[in-house]
């Protein structure tokens, strides 16, 4: 066996030709962001300029990302990127199309409201049992959403939660800040909340007929729409979505330096976690590497190390494939694998095949957001408004 | 035969309803499929208590209490209080240290034990949410004119609804798995605490459910 270079962390380095190479199937991908421009043929500089630096950005990242052998660093400062990005570009879209981001319930089941795919676990019951479609969103960019979330869980698993979710980056955001946590344990027992409030919204949407978490829970609807307080009800969940804001998205992963949102509350997460059981990535420790210095379940945004992984030499079913983990281990002993392939065999190629998946379904979603969301800035940098 | 058949069609919206309540409830408290089915069958038990009183109502005042929205409204809120609070005691009494080995007053053992009424008195609320089926019923019933006909439509209804809900002690197989009891726990106290807040915004008329 020929020995590989290393970088400083002990990760393989990858030939830069090698890399060149290996990223240009990226490059059409990333060229998303341009579609738009392209396509309407009428696109000014200013359009123009914001998709064609994404496009850059997006291949060069890829590009270091292979030749650094590093994931989570470029992954991350992208994710970052998209979530801080959505606002930018969902609430000027609202507030041109209806002059606001407060939706009132006709709108909300006009279908003006954009569809998340986050109520997927909420949508599905009704919709099999009673042939009814809860989700007050566009029906049609729903179930385009739907067979787009089905492709990319079968093949990159949770692996969404780390490469597609357009609103995760905010608590990574958050998580990043301070250097040690404050907060060092969290009982194991909270893992489990994401699946009880899983198994709860979903019986209760169930019964109720409305999408319970959209309603009454979800953080990011501070930074998205939400429904206009037309009545008791709504005015208190006006109140509740700040405060979930601010508490697992800002407040607890400064204080853990851990996505609490994404790891111990999200119930489209838990959802996600069972692709990690069916699709055939994974991440795994070569036992025969590790030195048991636990730096790979500290440094585990979503608690999906624990002691048990340094005996199974597998990461729990909530793992997001982020990729910090495998940078953090100074022995390289965390990898990406393939099912059913033995440890410690090619596991650059096993990176490289979860790569490109991960990678164009964060082009897909990510580079028309952000180059938007840049053209808004320009816009308001130029002319003083962003619609 | 009439409250069998309208029992057996709506039968799944009543598994429905009564399904947040009770899945995390088998899925926190019971050990296996024998001691679910104990359950379950108190459960139901209070289920019928709550359909007998519904039938006792639909002869007594026939089709007034239908046309007063207002006690409706408050009924379904009360419900939803009680139930809340149910659960939520049904979750949080094991966390209580039990005490061992000491002479316990027959009195003090009968307050230790009443918490095993609780399934009965979630049937009991579950059988008084007003729900589409149950007003279908009531209405039935309330035309039948005689009290032992509007008991009989609520017991044949009962009876009807009741085969959905067999299935449900196979749960207990899960429950060996001491992850899947912790997340039944939450489970049933993030419902308790749904139920609860619409029990009180029912009370103070800001949501129509």
């Amino acid at each position: 066996m020929t020995a590989q270079a290393l970088t400083r962390e002990g990760t393989p380095r990858m030939a830069i030709w090698k890399a060149l190479l290996l990223t240009l199937p990226i490059v059409p991908f990333a060229a998303a962001a341009l579609a738009n421009d392209l396509m309407s043929g009428e696109a000014q500089l200013i359009e123009i300029i914001p998709s064609l630096l994404i496009w850059i950005l997006l291949t060069v990242f890829f590009f270091r990302m292979l030749v650094t052998g590093k994931t989570h660093r470029y992954r991350s400062a992208l994710f970052i990127l998209l979530a801080f990005a959505v606002p930018l570009y969902l609430i000027p879209q609202l507030f041109e199309l209806y002059g606001t981001n407060m939706l009132t319930p006709e709108m909300t089941y006009a279908a003006k409201a954009r569809f998340c795919p986050m109520t997927m676990g909420m949508v599905i019951l009704p919709a099999v049992l009673k042939g009814v479609v809860i989700f007050p969103g566009a029906i049609v960019e729903g179930i385009g959403w739907f067979f787009l979330w089905i492709g990319a869980s079968l093949v990159i698993g949770r692996g969404w939660c780390s490469w597609g979710c357009i609103f995760g980056g905010w608590d990574e955001f958050f998580s990043r800040l301070r250097k040690k946590p404050v907060v060092k344990h969290v009982d194991r027992k909270w893992r489990f909340l994401p699946f009880a409030i899983l198994l709860a919204i979903v019986l209760l949407s169930a019964i109720t007929f409305h999408p319970i978490y959209c309603e009454w829970l979800c953080p990011f609807k501070v930074v998205s729409e939400f429904e206009a307080p037309t009545s008791l009800a709504t005015t208190v969940a006006l109140v509740i979505f700040p405060l979930t804001f601010f508490g697992l998205v800002v407040a607890l992963p400064l204080l853990t330096k851990k996505r609490i949102q994404c790891g111990l509350f999200c119930p489209f997460g838990a959802l996600q976690s069972f692709f990690n059981k069916i699709n055939i990535f994974e991440l795994r420790i070569d036992l025969d590497k590790c030195s048991q210095c636990k730096r790979c379940f500290r440094e585990c945004p979503t608690f999906s190390l624990d002691e048990g992984s340094l005996v199974s030499g597998k990461a729990l079913m909530s793992c997001t494939r982020c990729g910090q983990c495998v940078d953090a281990c100074p022995k390289g002993a965390m990898s990406y694998h393939i099912k059913g392939t033995r440890i410690g065999i090619s596991p650059n190629a096993a990176r490289l095949l979860f790569l490109y998946p991960a990678y164009i379904l964060f082009c897909g979603f990510g580079a028309n957001v952000i180059a938007d969301a840049l053209w808004r800035v320009l816009r308001l940098i130029t002319t003083g408004s962003m619609i | 035969m009439h409250g069998f058949l309208l029992g057996l069609a709506n039968g799944t919206s009543c598994l429905a309803l009564c399904a947040p309540v009770l899945i995390p409830f088998l899925l926190s408290e019971g050990d296996n499929v024998h001691q679910n089915l104990v359950t379950l069958l108190k459960f139901l038990g209070g289920r019928l208590l709550g359909y007998l009183l519904f039938g006792l109502l639909a002869w007594a005042v026939g089709g007034l209490l239908l046309a007063a929205g207002g006690y409706q409204t408050l009924l379904i809120g009360g419900t939803y209080v009680g139930l809340s609070v149910l659960l939520l005691v049904a979750v949080f009494r094991k966390k209580r240290p039990t005490p061992g080995g000491c002479a316990l007053s027959e009195a003090q053992t009968r307050f230790r034990r009443w918490p095993a009424l609780i399934p009965l008195g979630m049937g009991l609320l579950a059988g008084l949410k007003v729900c589409p089926p149950l007003l279908l019923a009531f209405t039935d019933a309330a035309s039948s004119g005689t009290l032992g006909g509007s008991l009989l439509l609520f017991v044949t209804f009962f009876l009807g609804t009741t085969l959905y809900f067999l299935p449900l002690p196979l749960l207990g197989a899960f429950t060996r798995m001491p992850d899947l009891r912790i997340v039944g726990r939450f489970a049933a106290v993030i419902v308790a605490l749904y139920y609860l807040g619409s029990g009180i915004l029912l009370f103070a008329g800001g949501v129509q459910l």
